[in-house]
This record gives C-alpha cells, structure tokens and sequence, in this order.
C-alpha cells in the first residue's frame, strides 16, 4: 500500500486518539474537541496503532510518518503503563506491619548492624571508664568542654544543651539526625564501607562521651538525659546501616542477577526500610526535642518512660505485621 | 539513530526510543533546581529569623525539606520533573519509559549523598560518562534514566509537485531517503536545497532548481499521490 493511501484509510483514527491524549493531559474531559473515545476503547485503539507503527516501519514509509506514529504509541504507553498513584492511606498500615516484617525479614543484616555499632559503643563506655584518657585520642579538649557545660549537674534548667529553646532544637534535630539516618544509608553504595564507618564510628562517639560523662559524674544529667530518644534513634541509625550494607553486599555478591538487577532489588529493599527510618527518626527528635530535655521530672518518671519506650519500639519491630501475608 | 537512545520493548512488540539526556543538561537542571532553593530559603530566611531562637529550628526544618524533600516531591507531582529539569527539558522516567514513582524517585534522590562524593558530583559525572545511557550512580539502584521530554515536531508535509518518475529505480531504504528529503525541503534553504539535489544527478538527470522540483517530484511518486 502507497503511503498516501494508508494515511488516508487510519488518519481519523490517530487524530481522535491523540485528541483524546491531549483531554487525559488536561484531566479534564469537557475541554476541548470531543475524540469521540470511550476510555474503554483505549486500550485496544492502542493495540491496533502499534501494529500500523510496525507496518510503517516494515514498509519503509516516511521517517515523520513513523516519528508521528511513534509519538503516539509512546504517548500511549506512558499512560497505560504508568505506577499507580501513591495511596496515602496506606502509609499507616506500611509502618504498623510491613516495615518491622522487612526488618525482621533482613534480620541477619539488622543483627551485623548492631553488633558493628552497640560493640564500639560499649567499649568505649568501658574503656573511658577503666583509662579516662583515652577520652582525649577520640575528642580535642574543646569538644570535651563543651560536653561537659552541656551535661553540668549545676545546670539545672535544661538537659542536654547550652541554650535554645524546644523548637530550636527540634530543627536543629530533623536536620542533622534524619540527614545521617539517610547518609548512612547511601553510603553503603560504597561496596558496604559507608555503612560500616557510619556505625562504628557513631558507636565510637557516643560511647565515649557517656563514658566520659560518666566517669566525671556527670552521668545522672547525661542518662536522664539520653533514656528517653535513644530507643528510636540508636535502633533506626542500626536499621539504616543494615540497610546499606545489605546494598553494597548486592554490588559485591549479586548472586544470580546481574550487578545493576541485585543493587535494584537492593535499593528497593532500602528504600522500604529508609522510609520506616525516617519515621523513627523524626519521632526520636520530637521525644528529644519536648521531652527528654525536661529536668524537673523525678527519675522513676525519666527512667520509667525510657524502659517503656525501648518496650514499644523493640515491641513493634519484633511482632509488629506477624501473621499478615506479605503485602508486596 | 542517535547512539544515546536506548530501546525499550513494549509488551506489544514495539521498541520505545528513549533520548537519554547526557552530563551537561542534567548539570545545568541542576543548577537551575540549586538557584530556586537558595531564592526560597533566603526569601523565607529574613522573615522567619524574625521570631528569634523557634525561627532558627523552622528554618532547619525548611533546610531539610528543601534538601531531601524537594527533589521528590516534585518528581512525583509534575510526572519526573523538577523545576529545574522542566526548564531544561528534562524528565526521570523508569527503565521502561513511565514517569518516576515514589520508590524510584527516593532511592535515586537519597543516592545523591553518593553521587555528591568526593565533591562536587565528581562520582556522578564519572558514572554519566562511562555509562551508555548516562544514569548517574542513584540512577543505576533505582532503575531510572534522565530523558528529553520535549517532543519534535511532525507537521511538515510534503510539497505537492506533479509526479516524476526516474529512469533509475531505487531500493525502499534509498527512497525513503528521498521522502526525507521533500518533507524538510521546507526547513531547508533554496540553495542547500540545490545542493543536496545536486549531489544525485544520475537520478535526476539534470542540475539547479530544476534538479530539487524532479526529487519532489519522485517523492510524490513514492508515496503514492
């Protein structure tokens, strides 16, 4: 068939397809010309293009011919097979029970994870405790400082900072816990070492500094201080370091996939969890942020909400989603 | 065919041509995405410092969303454009040619952190050269590419001239060459017109301007009119 001819017999029908694209960009069915297109009619209008985009090819018709025809059948292909639309409602039942199933899903990572971060931590608590200075090879004597006038005992307004008010500290929170949350998370893109520099170099820090306070007597400001967050902050650093391990592992063992399929299957695994980090994250600056920092409680009040705290989140990451069939 | 176009296969048998956009688009995108975000912090900075110490936690929080949200969010509200790569062009699709969805667009945005090192998107820029399609690192974990949305344009048509039938008769690729040839006889110059038609006088047995009217000619002929 000449071109001309087979233009001529299916014009019509590509006009009235790419009309009825241009009304489904707009979402709005009233403006504009009418296809005179069911939406039902769609999909095998579509059928039939791709078999004219075919012929026009096999034919050797035109190149703007097949570039029209092309443009409509990606067009096409864009709507029809585009992901579905976020569902916000499912964002509830995502963090009850599918995030602590994929957590315990990845339970061995989760555990190397933990042990590369809760190892150095207490450590270094008994390190500093035995030899106090050893404190000093991990901070300069300025940051010590600092620690210490944040955790004075004679300070008796606010634990756990100079200044600032609650809302201060909250940003101040948001911005640098959830960015490391996320950072440790990425970096085991580098073959798994990111991650691992991220958690032994946390567990390092902080177990120094509650070493060091402690070992000065300044502990009682310092744990009342940290018993409140730190079941949601240490768990998710834990969760996100886990997650990027298992990413880098993808790039060194992919096992039957190839490289890129195992780090997309990982990276999809991450970003599941990176969401249920987030959350974690942002609940443990909100706890820091309001609560933590009151001083007037007692210390069954302090001590109490913190062990009851740590009851929940371990709680809801070892049974939370049991006995569901897995969503995805 | 371009050699940045990567082919993808529909379920109906047909190949999607997607036009991966290379480093330098993408760089200026980002750029341009780098502008806004600063314009709108130090836009908001001034009145929001007025509320002293709580105003410097809100512009934390601002700072945060602006780093890590920002970039999501609008690839998923404008169908894989940011501001800045609509300005450019620019759009995230999946591997198979659908605009980015939410999995996709938080991985590749969070692998940022990645691409950024040493400095500068250094690793980024290495992984967009070496790879064929030029997906950065993020790219690669979430299954995505960076392509030209923009859509050329299809609406020349060819000169109607009465028909000429050459002495010499040509295989199919070589006519369609021809039809190429009458459908941009528009966008072209006369004298380049002359030029192109001059180089095939065996077929048109003749020179000039006369030579560009028998190639119209013969493509009316092809196409059947």
């Amino acid at each position: 068939m000449r071109q001309d001819r087979f233009i001529a017999r299916h014009d019509a029908d590509w006009i009235a397809l790419a009309t009825w694209l241009d009304q489904a960009d707009r979402r709005k069915r009233d403006a504009g010309a009418d296809s005179g297109l069911h939406d039902s009619d769609v999909p095998q209008r579509y059928r039939r293009l791709c078999q004219q985009l075919a012929l026009a090819r096999r034919r050797g018709y035109s190149p703007m011919l097949i570039e029209r025809l092309a443009q409509l059948v990606e067009r096409t292909h864009t709507l029809m097979y585009r992901p579905p639309n976020p569902r916000w409602w499912r964002a509830v039942a995502f963090i009850a029970s599918e995030f602590p199933a994929e957590v315990r899903a990845q339970r061995g990572w989760m555990l190397a994870s933990g042990l590369l971060f809760f190892l150095p931590f207490f450590a270094m608590i008994a390190a500093v405790l035995w030899q106090p200075e050893i404190a000093h090879s991990v901070f300069d004597i300025d940051q010590l400082a600092q620690m210490e006038q944040m955790y004075d005992p004679s300070n008796d307004d606010r634990l756990g900072r100079d200044s600032g008010t609650d809302l201060m500290m909250f940003g101040h929170y948001i911005m640098n816990n959830i960015s490391i949350g996320f950072r440790s998370f990425a970096s085991g893109l580098l073959v798994g070492l990111g991650s691992v520099v991220v958690l032994v170099s946390n567990g390092v820090m902080i177990g120094t500094v509650a070493g060091h306070l402690t070992g000065i007597g300044y502990g009682a400001p310092f744990w009342r201080f940290v018993v409140g967050h730190s079941a949601p902050e240490l768990l998710a650093i834990v969760i996100s370091g886990g997650a990027g391990m298992r990413l880098g592992f993808a790039l060194i063992a992919p096992g039957q996939l190839s490289r890129v399929a195992a780090l997309i299957a990982a990276g999809r695994i991450g970003a599941r969890l990176i969401l249920g980090v987030f959350v974690m994250l942002l609940a443990a600056a909100f706890i820091e942020a309001f609560w933590s920092s009151i001083a007037s409680l007692p210390d069954v009040v302090k001590y109490g909400s913190g062990a009851a705290i740590w009851l929940v989140v371990l709680g809801w990451l070892g049974f939370g989603g049991r006995g569901r069939v897995h969503a995805s | 065919m371009l050699d940045t176009e990567a082919l993808h296969e529909t379920p109906e048998g047909i190949a999607l041509g997607l036009r991966a956009a290379g480093a330098a688009p993408r760089a200026l995108a980002w750029l341009v995405d780098a502008m806004i975000r600063m314009g709108v912090f130090t836009a908001l900075a001034m009145p929001i410092s007025m509320l002293g110490e709580a105003g410097q936690g809100v512009l934390l929080i601002l700072m945060f969303a602006l780093m890590w949200i920002y970039p999501i969010l609008f690839e998923l509200l404008m169908d894989g454009q940011t501001p800045g790569k609509r300005v450019l062009g620019l759009r995230v699709v999946h591997a198979n040619g659908t605009p980015v969805g939410f999995t996709a667009s938080l991985i590749r945005n969070l692998m940022r952190t990645v691409d950024a090192l040493p400095i500068g998107y250094a690793f980024g820029f290495a992984s967009c050269v070496v790879d064929p399609q030029a997906r950065r690192l993020g790219d690669l974990v979430a299954g995505t590419l960076v392509v030209h949305a923009d859509r050329r344009r299809h609406d020349e048509t060819i000169p109607a001239v009465p028909g000429y039938v050459p002495a010499l008769s040509l295989p199919s690729e070589e006519q369609a060459v021809v039809v190429a040839f009458a459908e941009r006889a528009a966008q072209l110059t006369e004298a380049r017109q002359i030029e192109l038609a001059g180089l095939l006088p065996a077929l048109t047995q003749t020179r000039g301007a006369q030579a560009v009217q028998r190639l119209l000619g013969y493509a009316n002929h092809i196409i059947g009119r």
